[in-house]
């Protein structure tokens, strides 16, 4: 595929098309020779009809579940879509009429047609701003605008994963074609061995779609993360409103047919696409309704054709990256730093907070939306965090740029040498999952250390010092402090004094 | 009281016992040398240049916890003469309500000898609160009797002073009353109360602060 430059005009891509298509003939491939294998047999009498149905020519392969022999390759070359066309075409000169305007391959069209089953999702047709916003290599197109916007945010990563989202009346356009063809067309599959419920679904095909460009544009290979592409469709309000209000008679009559698996269906009479709202929340096309539909079947589908006004779906693409973890530990020498940042009617508590002084720096070095601070444990405002030092974590939300060893040495140092000496870091790296162990061990450790300052009325003699060093695993009942007292349960709770020493 | 500062016990237990052993033992950190790495030692010295403060800046005598960690009000003369109850509130909204140095169970010749706290209806020190939520703990309105507080010569009724929920009382008091004559305003405590936000509100109009009470206090 030639695409890694920008597609100038679509003639030159029909054209490159075509040469492939051409090269192709003699029986290139082995995958396009078995895609060839799988399509000729297809009924043809059953693509024209899907095609005058107004359903875009991707969506008709896939209805037929064509990527069987061969995975997703036949999606990833446009030179095969054009062959498909151009094979059901010539095997019946009349669909060449009228009616195959409405397939993509002829690039002269007055008005472009939404598919009625993807809503013009496959046919990369986006709702914009009211206006239909149409390209002739949609995909590449798309393709290019998300690695636009992954370059723009400077993402570094090493793969990518894809989200999409669609809307629910796409699935049920598809219920309700696959259920008319398999009516309509089933015993010819039947003989063929092969039927509708192979139809791949939307989400996948257009994920299959989209992969390999934008592997190609990223040079990164598709999988799991860390970055997340996430493709959204909805469809504008008018869609839904003009479908059903077009289906239905003004006759029609809703009626509870009572309940399947715990789910109302509401028999719909003259109807066929439609979202069928019952309150209960999932929206469900059963066969029930459909067979009660059987014979307006013909008469809807025929509405299906009629409904040439349909509403493109709004789009949007966001990319968001998995959170990273930096781990260490903080000392506090300040009586007047609360660890997280505390705020009373609208006035901070205290002149800082070791979570905005330590993550906002780790923040800024990361390019990242938004922080989270954890620690194992916490101490008072006015309460200094000494020796070693508590254990922290810290999340930094969509991260544009991980930093390396070095850096994050620097960001240590930065926090270090701020001019209020107020808080301190040590061994801040970059931690994965373990993180989280660690944070729940330092929990767990229950062995605290506490120095306090003692006025004695009298002077300490050599008895004195023996008894406080001759402790050793002391057993005393803690009443509830009353600072606590009014959120936790007046209890008397077992604590040990394990040593004591004095300085 | 100084606030207590937490260390991490894992690297540092040791280094404060034996920091205490050099300094029983008159000595320099020469010792600790072997023991430790020169890192090691540096945080040490800082840590404990940290801790031990200059003893030329400490006061004589620390503020007391109650100082430092409560607000003080209190009722002269509650429902009588001569009846004076503290009330410490802390920040969180709990109330500590106690006899004030100026009562006059103080004036009796030995003191305070014995405390009751089946007074009115119920036992007071017979009721459980449990539970984050404070279950069971009983209503009481300010001028509900709280406890019976006797000398040798006489016995005087200590109210609640603040409308609220009792969450304790110092049942400590029965078999040490002593610790009233002793120190009323800490270890001698009556109880402890959590009042609504609204009536806290209300009745602290009606107390006086320190400096008032201290100014009533010297005319009489």
């Amino acid at each position: 595929m030639a695409d890694e430059a920008a597609v100038d005009s679509p003639l030159d891509v029909e054209q490159q098309e075509a040469a492939r298509v051409i090269a192709s003939t003699s029986g290139g491939d082995a995958d396009s020779q078995a895609f060839r294998e799988a399509v000729r047999p297809l009924p043809s009498d059953a693509v024209k009809d899907l095609l005058s149905a107004g359903v875009c020519r991707r969506c008709i392969i896939r209805l037929f579940g064509i990527t069987e022999p061969v995975c997703s390759t036949p999606w990833l070359s446009p030179s095969i879509f054009t062959e498909l066309t151009e094979m059901l075409e010539n095997s019946d000169g009349n669909l060449i009429d009228g009616q195959s305007s409405e397939s993509e391959h002829l690039t002269n069209l007055a008005e472009p047609v939404i598919c009625s089953m993807c809503l013009g999702i496959l046919q990369f047709y986006h709702d914009n701003n009211g206006q239909l916003s149409v390209s002739k290599d949609g995909l590449n197109d798309l393709a290019a605008s998300i690695a636009e916007l992954v370059k723009q945010q400077g993402h570094q990563i090493d793969s990518f994963s894809l989200e999409v989202s669609v809307p629910s009346i796409t699935l049920d356009n598809e219920r309700v074609i696959m259920s008319y063809m398999n009516r309509k067309y089933g015993s010819q599959l039947f003989s063929q061995e092969r039927s509708f419920s192979e139809c791949i679904c939307l989400k996948n095909a257009l994920k299959s779609l989209i992969t390999a460009p934008l592997e190609m544009l990223l040079g990164v290979k598709y999988g799991q993360g860390p970055l997340h592409i996430r493709l959204t469709y909805s469809e504008s309000s008018k869609t839904i409103e003009k479908s059903v209000e077009r289906e239905f008679d003004s006759t029609s009559k809703r009626r509870k047919t009572g309940n399947e698996n715990g789910l109302e269906t509401v028999e719909l009479l003259n109807s066929g696409v439609g979202c069928i709202t019952t309150g209960v929340g999932r929206t469900v096309v059963t066969d029930t309704s459909l067979n009660g539909l059987q014979h307006h079947q013909s008469s809807d589908f025929s509405k299906l054709l009629l409904e040439k006004v349909r509403r493109p779906c709004s789009f949007s693409f966001h990319c968001n990256r998995d959170p990273i973890y930096f781990g260490g530990r903080y000392l506090k020498f300040s009586r007047n730093v609360s660890q997280t940042c505390w705020m009373i009617d609208e006035e901070r508590m205290g002149e800082a907070s070791v979570e905005e002084i330590i993550s906002s720096c780790i923040l800024l070095m990361c390019r990242g939306d938004k922080y989270k601070f954890h620690a194992a444990g916490r101490e008072d405002i006015d309460v200094r965090m000494l020796g070693s030092g508590r254990p922290f974590l810290v999340e930094i939300q969509n991260p544009r740029h991980i930093p390396s060893d070095v850096l994050v040495k620097d960001i240590e140092e930065k926090i270090n040498s701020s001019r209020d000496k107020l808080v301190r870091v040590k061994n801040l790296k970059l931690v994965g999952s373990q993180g989280w162990t660690l944070m729940r061990e330092g929990e767990a450790e229950k062995q605290k250390e506490y120095a306090a300052l003692v006025w004695i009325s009298r002077p300490l003699e050599d008895p004195d010092m023996l008894s406080i060093s001759s402790v050793r695993d002391m057993c005393i009942l803690q009443r509830t402090p009353i600072r606590v007292l009014h959120r936790r349960s007046p209890l008397d709770r077992e604590k040990i004094i394990h040593w004591l020493a004095h300085t | 009281m100084l606030q207590v500062p937490m260390t991490d016990e894992s690297a540092q237990a040791s280094s404060m016992c034996t920091d205490s052993a050099a300094a029983q033992n008159g000595g320099s950190p020469t010792e600790l040398k072997e023991v430790r790495e020169v890192s090691g030692e540096d945080e040490n010295k800082e840590l404990r240049e940290l801790l031990l403060p200059d003893v030329r800046n400490l006061p004589l005598a620390p503020p007391s916890a109650v100082e430092v960690n409560f607000v003080a009000y209190f009722a002269p003369d509650f429902m009588k003469p001569g009846h004076d109850h503290y009330v410490y509130r802390h920040p969180n909204g709990l109330c500590v309500v106690g006899l004030a140095p100026t009562h006059v169970a103080f004036r009796d010749e030995g003191g305070v000898t014995g405390v009751d706290f089946n007074v009115g209806k119920s036992d007071r020190s017979a009721i459980k609160v449990t539970g984050k939520r404070k279950k069971n703990a009983q209503h009481f309105e300010s001028n509900t009797m709280l406890c019976k507080v006797c000398t040798k010569s006489d016995s005087y009724v200590v109210r609640c002073c603040v409308k609220g929920s009792l969450l304790e009382v110092n049942e400590r008091l029965i078999k040490q009353p002593n610790l009233l004559n002793s120190s009323a305003d800490r270890e001698g405590y009556i109880a402890i109360i959590m009042p609504r936000p609204a009536d806290w509100l209300k009745v602290k109009a009606t107390l006086l602060g320190l400096e008032e009470y201290k100014r009533l206090k010297e005319q009489g």
